[in-house]
């Protein structure tokens, strides 16, 4: 191994991650938006020369995935021969490497080693308002990508370190948000720039040769994991077929083979309104998966992946072509991911639970805040119940398999911050999910608005077909808003855009149940007696279901 | 007349009670000190520590000042061996405590396991009545429900009771009126607030930390009862102080009231020490490295004051969001990381060392009391830095066939020799810590080279030039009795309570007078506090901070204010936040500044310790060497090193290495190209090439 010391290697792989986290705490702490510092939509990552992931930081699984397409996209437009040290990239752009959709900017930076790249470091986190027909600019009755905001197509943001000031005000004046946008923006910046700082020193210790050899034993190192993991699943061609909310089926087949994991996805509904993914956002929620059931410890580097392969076609739901729109992306990226563990669970119960809620349930709600006057915007995901598996229930109120180390919003700091007054907060005791193991339970929350001129934006799935039970084990319950006005009648919605709110109004969010797992009359009835204390159930339904006398 | 004044440190932790006693001279200033150590004795810690007062020989009728630190609370909230508790809260809140955040901090792993509440949902209950975030009242309380909740706790044996109510930071009117009838009604039951320990808002992190305090109080009030109890029945008449998370010390009646703030008194006291040290010996700015036998800490002093923050969690880590207690800690990182760390291959043939231990039992190899892991001890012994001759002081004989065995099987599996992975392990070990310290330096935006080390605990001497030399430090200290350090901290320590208060405000002119009012109302608390201790206001000495962001923000910068703030002022403020803000995070803003909050640090003298240097004895070196043997330096390679009777070392000496310093508690690692020199304290300064 090119006379490299192992240990060497080792300190410089654990050195990267210790980078990532270092570039996303910088990030987080000096974020002006509450979706970055609190709900901490955002990633970070340092990648290889070619732009290959090496590192990432904590934050959004989903956001793993998409710094090394971002640099590969970036490398493709701006050739290496072309960038310079101080050079620092932006884009947003689905279709120019942003993957998701406008509101996630990402910005990459080059580190160069005597005159030449030996890795990037990149970030992406989630702005508030980037302009486009609606506040928050996703809109899900947008059809093309220019009604969604400003468009960055893998710009340079510096040169040669050098502002590109254009871009910086063409920004600015597109955001009905350009305080927060400004901060955000250079929150970001400090991220990359701590991140090559270290590098840097790295590179000044080790050379940039052991740094380079490191990088490339880690992604070997990822990929022996990978390979040793798939080892272990059992080889096979799996379909599966799934109703959405609005009655289109998806369909995915994944097969198994001693060193393949091949999601086609080819199968599937022509691309429609907003509700899009670009073919990387559906790489990534594939590598999700494949992560989950592979080797969820290992490194996730470009080589945990390479025995990954994902077929789409082009036109489709899940590989849209310009100028679809794809503000709520990550709905179709969260059922997808979804649909492949279910097309898994039956044949691998013991890796994958049952069904959760599954959804983002993105959650938009803004206007005058009702003591200080000034403009608020909370745009938020939600907690949700998970899947029973076999041993245990599920977990209660935590977040999808697409936000990881992220947080809610504390009612103390949401009244403050926002003006709204928070009725509510509790876990859902609906009745869904039972089983021998039962599902976690989801979140009820009310927020009652303070003032008039407000507006409610949401896209939720998982709000008709439930999260599934396995092996006897009852569905979980759906994901629903309800805006509850004095003296009328509730109205439920699951997407909605600009929904417009007045004083007293209570936006009612409810997340679903997860999924049961084995019969509910092998349940323990200690069990069975302490859901019943504690509420969660009624004493006809632990008689009924359960078999309790 | 006395003539002596004999001062007390003792510290309970997981496996032994360790003493220092200094018996100072009040004429001359001269101390005489004895250390001891016994076995903790568990679930009847107080024993222990009666035990090491008769073992060390010190006859507590004698005692004028005791101060005591212990695991007694750690212990109770990981062992789960606290008391069932019932939360009263806010309605609509029941289920903050179980809802916590919802982060999966494992966040590929579809297994990941949540943790538990401290309370069931049936013992979570809610009353109506609500604050606004400004502290107005919007709808008032209603106890009507009260007498009935507090039957059913009865009823399930519920032995604490935990109140948090929304907005209490802001006004803890409802708080305070539920509390005064849930004592009316149960007077027996121990009863706490959210408000009495934190005013800061985040309802999901104070009732945590209400819950936690309830869940330990009786267990903790027993604790300290006994331990008064026990002095006093052996004639004990000075003062008791117990030790604190905040590096300060406090009254037995007072931590008894809210013992959760004793759940980092030992590494606290360790830190403060470090301060204390610092401080004597003119380094102001200090990182501090404690290894211990299975974890290492470390934490960062700039201009000789530790770092106090109230967001601390137990149980946290990868794999679990753990558990908020939102109480003054000192800034510390932990890391799985000591001398009975376990080094381990992994299925792709990737060296780790820890965070599992060979603990106490059966200990690293070379114990020979069966174990077969190979430890950062083990790979030690092997490269001759540690002196398999004198092993543990000499208390144990090394087993070498047991330690080459463990390390055999290590290298085996890596393809290498047994030296090749006892090197790996140290430098895995070292690197391990290194990052630690970066993250306590590094990541706050500061550059450790800027900083001396300071180490200490069972292992902090084997590693510490290793790890200056990584980082670029430029001095190592190590310090006298480096294996009670901790406890000497702790007779350095002032009374001390910091304050957190969450207050917004713009920083406009006109602003200035409704935050030193906030400011005067807590130093007014907190001089009406110590009055109850009987220290008079004029010792009582404060710090004001300020929690500073941009407008929009969320996390906060703490900048130290001096003097009452005033309008004229508050341009002076605006650029010391922009100052420390560009600082830690390398830009600044032309955004308008907050105050979020403000932290008040009040601190009074209670008998603290003078130390007193002596003059160098004028002796060379070479009347403490006590021979030489070869050494593995892992990078630095194999060296004839100059072996040091530690005891024997007296100020002004001075050597350089490759050289170790042994005595019965340390062994002090030098390196190739260390010059060493002992200051009038005992204390072994190790300059580095750098």
């Amino acid at each position: 191994m090119s006379g490299f010391d192992p240990v060497t290697f080792e300190i410089i792989q654990n050195a990267l991650e210790a980078v990532t986290d270092e570039m996303f705490a910088a990030q987080r702490k000096t974020s002006m938006s509450a979706i970055i510092y609190e709900v901490l939509d955002l990633g970070s990552g340092i990648c290889d020369a070619e732009g290959e992931i090496a590192a990432s930081g904590a934050g959004i699984p989903a956001f793993v995935g998409v710094l090394d397409k971002a640099v590969k996209r970036i490398l493709d437009k701006h050739p290496a021969a072309t960038i310079r040290p101080g050079d620092l990239f932006a884009t947003n752009d689905p279709y120019w490497g942003g993957v998701t959709h406008l509101n996630d900017m990402i910005l990459a930076l080059p580190v160069f080693s005597d005159g030449r790249i030996v890795a990037w470091t990149a970030n992406i986190a989630h702005w508030n308002d980037v302009g486009g027909n609606v506040p928050g600019s996703m809109s899900s009755e947008a059809t093309e990508i220019f009604q969604e905001g400003v468009r960055v197509p893998a710009v340079k943001l510096f040169a040669a370190g050098v502002a590109n000031e254009a871009v910086f005000d063409i920004l600015m004046v597109n955001s009905r948000l350009p305080d927060f946008l400004r901060g955000d923006l250079w929150a970001g910046i400090a991220g990359v720039r701590i991140g090559e700082r270290r590098i840097l020193e790295l590179i000044d210790k080790y050379g940039a040769a052991c740094f380079t050899a490191a990088l490339e034993d880690f992604m070997r190192l990822g990929e022996r994991h990978a390979l040793a993991g798939v080892a272990r699943l059992p080889n096979g061609r799996y379909a599966f077929a799934e109703e959405q909310d609005d009655g289109a089926v998806y369909r995915v087949t994944v097969e198994i083979t001693d060193d393949s994991f091949v999601v086609d996805l080819t199968d599937n509904p022509p691309q429609k309104g907003s509700s899009n993914s670009s073919r990387e956002g559906s790489e990534i929620s594939a590598q999700l998966a494949f992560k989950a059931v592979a080797d969820a410890d290992a490194p996730g580097n470009g080589g945990f992946y390479r025995p990954l392969k994902v077929l789409t076609r082009p036109g489709t739901v899940f590989h849209v072509e310009a100028p679809g729109a794809m503000g709520y992306y990550s709905e179709v990226e969260i059922r997808l991911f979804d649909l492949i563990l279910r097309c898994l669970a039956a044949h691998i119960p013991d890796i994958v639970p049952a069904g959760n809620f599954a959804s983002i349930c993105g959650t938009v709600i803004g206007g005058p805040h009702p003591d200080t006057g000034r403009h608020y915007t909370i745009v938020e995901p939600q907690l949700g119940g998970w899947g029973a598996m076999k041993g245990r229930d599920g977990n209660p109120a935590i977040f999808s398999g697409f936000h990881g180390e992220t947080y809610n919003c504390p009612a103390e700091v949401a009244e403050a911050r926002y003006g709204l007054t928070v009725d509510e907060l509790a876990l859902t005791v609906a009745e869904g999910g039972d089983g021998r193991w039962r599902g976690g339970k989801g979140i009820s929350v009310r927020y009652r608005v303070r003032a008039d001129d407000n507006f409610l934006s949401v896209g939720y799935t998982r709000t008709r077909v439930p999260p599934w039970g396995v092996a006897g084990g009852g569905d979980g319950t759906p994901n629903f808003v309800e805006v509850l006005r004095p003296g009328k009648p509730a109205e439920r919605y699951a997407f909605g855009t600009n929904i417009p709110l007045n004083r007293d109004d209570v936006i009612h969010l409810v997340t679903g149940v997860g999924g049961g797992y084995g019969d509910p009359r092998e349940r323990d009835p200690l069990a069975v007696r302490r859901d019943l204390r504690d509420g969660y159930i009624t004493p006809e339904h632990a008689e009924a279901v359960y078999g309790l006398r | 007349m006395s003539t002596k004044t004999i001062r007390v440190a003792t510290d309970v932790g997981g496996t032994f009670t360790d003493l220092v006693c200094f018996e100072t001279d009040t004429a001359t200033g001269e101390s005489r000190v004895i250390t001891a150590k016994s076995d903790t004795t568990p679930p009847n810690f107080e024993q222990g520590v009666l035990n090491v007062l008769d073992k060390g020989g010190v006859d507590p009728s004698t005692v004028d000042f005791l101060a005591h630190g212990t695991t007694v609370v750690i212990n109770a909230l990981t062992e789960r061996k606290g008391v069932k508790v019932g939360l009263i809260t806010t309605e609509g809140f029941r289920d903050s405590l179980e809802i916590a955040r919802g982060n999966r901090p494992d966040f590929f792993n579809l297994h990941y396991r949540k943790p538990e509440p401290f309370v069931p949902r049936y013992l979570r209950r809610e009353l109506p009545g609500r604050m606004s975030y400004r502290g107005e009242e919007m709808r008032p309380l209603d106890l009507s429900a009260l007498p009935a909740i507090l039957a059913d706790f009865r009823a399930d044996g519920v032995e604490a009771v935990a109140v948090c109510f929304l907005h209490a930071y802001a006004n803890p009117a409802h708080e305070r009126a539920a509390l005064d009838e849930i004592r009316r009604l149960w007077p027996e039951v121990a009863a706490v607030s959210s408000h009495q320990i934190t005013r800061e808002w985040r309802e999901y992190e104070r009732s945590s930390t209400a819950v936690l305090s309830a869940y330990v109080q009786p267990t903790a009030e027993r604790y300290l009862t006994r331990l008064s109890d026990g002095l006093s029945a052996k004639g004990f008449a000075g003062n008791l102080f117990i030790m604190q998370s905040n590096c300060g010390v406090d009254s037995v009646e007072s931590v008894s009231k809210i013992p959760i703030t004793m759940v980092e008194s030992g590494p606290a006291s360790g830190f403060w020490g470090a301060a204390e040290l610092g401080r004597l010996i003119g380094e102001p700015n200090v990182l501090a490295l404690d290894i211990g036998g299975t974890t290492a800490k470390c934490s960062l002093i700039e201009d000789g004051r530790v770092r106090i923050m109230t967001d601390y969690w137990i149980e946290r880590d990868k794999r679990s969001a753990g558990y908020p207690i939102m109480v003054p800690v000192v800034d510390l990182v932990e890391i799985g990381n000591g001398g009975g760390s376990i080094a381990w291959v992994d299925d792709f043939a990737k060296l780790h060392v820890g965070p599992q231990s060979a603990g106490a039992m059966p200990g690293p190899a070379a114990y020979g009391r069966g174990g077969t892991s190979a430890t950062t001890t083990d790979a030690n012994l092997w490269l001759g830095r540690i002196n398999r001759d004198y092993f543990c002081g000499g208390s144990v004989v090394a087993d070498m066939k047991a330690a080459e065995a463990a390390l055999k099987a290590v290298g085996d599996r890596l393809g290498v020799s047994v030296t090749e992975a006892a090197r790996g392990i140290i430098r895995i070990a070292n690197n391990n810590m290194v990052n630690a310290l970066k993250l306590v330096s590094l990541n706050r935006g500061h550059d450790p080279r800027d900083f001396t080390l300071v180490a200490f605990g069972g292992g902090g001497a084997m590693h510490a030039a290793a790890l200056a030399a990584e980082l670029g430090v430029a001095k190592v200290v190590i310090p006298a009795g480096a294996s009670v350090f901790s406890a000497w901290g702790m007779m350095m320590s002032d009374l001390r309570r910091d304050f957190f208060v969450t207050h917004l405000a713009d920083l406009k002119t006109g602003a200035a007078a409704e935050i030193e009012a906030l400011y005067a109302e807590t130093e007014k608390l907190a001089l009406d506090q110590f009055a109850t201790e009987g220290i008079a206001a004029g010792k009582v000495r404060f710090l004001r901070y300020g929690k500073f962001r941009y407008q929009n923000q969320e996390h906060t910068t703490e900048v130290l204010l001096e003097g009452p703030i005033t309008d004229a002022r508050l341009g002076a403020i605006e650029t010391a936040f922009h100052e420390a803000y560009e600082r830690e995070y390398t830009y600044r803003l032309a955004a308008p500044v907050e105050l979020v909050g403000i932290h008040l640090v009040a601190a009074a003298e209670v008998g603290k310790l003078e130390m007193k240097a002596r003059p160098p004895s004028g002796k060379p070196a070479s009347a403490a060497l006590k021979g030489r043997r070869s050494v593995d330096y892992a990078l630095d390679g194999i060296q004839d090193a100059a072996i040091y009777d530690g005891d024997k070392l007296e100020p002004g000496m001075a050597f350089a290495g490759p050289a170790v310093v042994e005595d019965s508690g340390t062994t002090v690692v030098v390196h190739p190209g260390n010059r060493v020199e002992i200051d009038g304290y005992g204390n072994i300064h190790i300059r580095l090439k750098n």
